[in-house]
């Protein structure tokens, strides 16, 4: 166990900013990597998402498993969100509208705000914006320190807090993150943005690509 | 080339016929309004109203030919300044979403977006005048 452990070549932490891996048509890998030693070969571990448990609008457990043999597009929002989360939203639609009959994909949408986005509320505002069913989507809540554990280093990696002085009370990042089969991230997009969301769009298909 | 100029025509086509027909109906100085009223709208409400004024499914209502908007300019006026709760009906729709207050914004900034946006997308009204917005900002 100990020895195991060691094997971890520790500090070399890379992060892929953009677009790596030039020339090839797979997606970039982000985050940080870790490189072990396995029998004299070096192993490169990647950032993956950890486990998690929520609960979506339809009072459904939403977790790891709910994504397995899916990629999906993950965000984070709150519904009484004075700034960029309408927008979000639209731009979500698109998303959704595109892709929702494909059986490997999914959508994740957190909000920040649980003790105001109750299960009821979710169910309300994702009616209310046109997805009747949580086969596709879901817009979970849960326990507010483990949402914000999600956004975090260890987790998406994008800006997610409390903010009294933020419109509405919170921060957030408009970020769209798309996470593979394996969980791992492999692409950040703007998503007040119609034309990120357009590269998103297009790249979605690349990455279903991979497990063909 | 001509294909060139066709596509870049079309690219141009939307910002045309939104706002089609105001540089004839508006004079310069409502044109004034309308244009600062544009850049204020994208900063103070186009994240929830939309680019087109469409809104957002039952979440948010349209502004584009919206009744609500255009059968009363002194009424969406205060909306604006001092935010809305409860349900309205909207084109038929009924929306009940809290729109938060804009304090900061003064009466001739609300009579610039007012003319914008009751101009645009379809939309087609006069342009209040100041004392107006003042007065229906004034009335409980
Ligand atoms: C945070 C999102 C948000 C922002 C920003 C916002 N609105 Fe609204 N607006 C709403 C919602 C939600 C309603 C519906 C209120 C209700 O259900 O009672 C509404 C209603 C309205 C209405 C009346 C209904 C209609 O569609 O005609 C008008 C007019 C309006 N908004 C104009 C504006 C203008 C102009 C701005 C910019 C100064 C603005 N809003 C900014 C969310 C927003």
């Amino acid at each position: 166990m100990k020895l195991w452990k060691e094997a971890f070549v520790v500090g070399l932490l890379v992060l892929v900013v953009s677009c790596g891996g030039s020339g090839s048509k797979k997606l970039p890998i982000m985050g940080r990597q870790e490189f072990k030693e396995v029998n004299g070969k070096i192993d490169t571990i990647y950032h993956t998402i950890p486990n998690f448990q929520f609960v979506d609008q339809d009072s459904a457990i939403v977790n790891e498993k709910t994504f397995e043999d899916k990629i999906y597009v993950a965000d984070f929002f709150f519904g009484t969100c004075p700034t960029i989360c309408p927008v979000m939203k639209q731009q979500m639609l698109r998303i959704y509208d595109r892709f929702k009959d494909n059986p490997n994909f999914a959508i994740l949408s957190h909000t920040i705000d649980p003790e105001h986005d109750t299960v009821a509320y979710l169910k309300d505002y994702s009616e209310k914006i046109g997805v009747m069913d949580n086969k596709v989507w879901h817009f979970v809540t849960g326990n507010k320190d483990e949402i914000y554990e999600m956004g975090s280093a260890a987790g998406y990696m994008v800006p997610v807090g409390e903010d009294g002085a933020a419109p509405g009370g919170f921060i957030h990042s408009g970020a769209f993150i798309l996470v593979d089969k394996e969980r791992r991230i492999r692409g950040y997009y703007d998503g007040t943005k119609k034309l990120e969301v357009d590269a998103l769009m297009s790249d979605i298909p690349k990455l279903l690509a991979e497990y063909e | 080339m001509a294909l060139l100029i066709a596509c870049l025509l079309s690219a141009c086509g939307g910002a045309k016929s939104e706002n089609e027909g105001v540089q004839d109906r508006l004079n310069t100085k409502e044109l004034k309004y309308f244009t600062n009223g544009k850049r204020l709208y994208t900063q103070y409400c186009n994240n929830c109203h939309m680019d087109n004024g469409e809104g957002l499914g039952r979440l948010i209502p349209p502004l584009a030919e919206s009744d609500y908007l255009m059968e009363d300019l002194g009424r969406a006026a205060k909306i604006m300044k001092y935010g809305q709760k409860g349900p309205i009906a909207v084109n038929g729709t009924e929306y009940n979403q809290p729109m938060p207050a804009n304090p900061q914004l003064t009466p001739l900034e609300i009579l610039q977006i007012l003319a914008y946006v009751s101009n645009t997308w379809g939309n087609e009204a006069d342009i209040m005048t100041l004392p107006e917005v003042q007065e229906a900002l004034k009335e409980q």
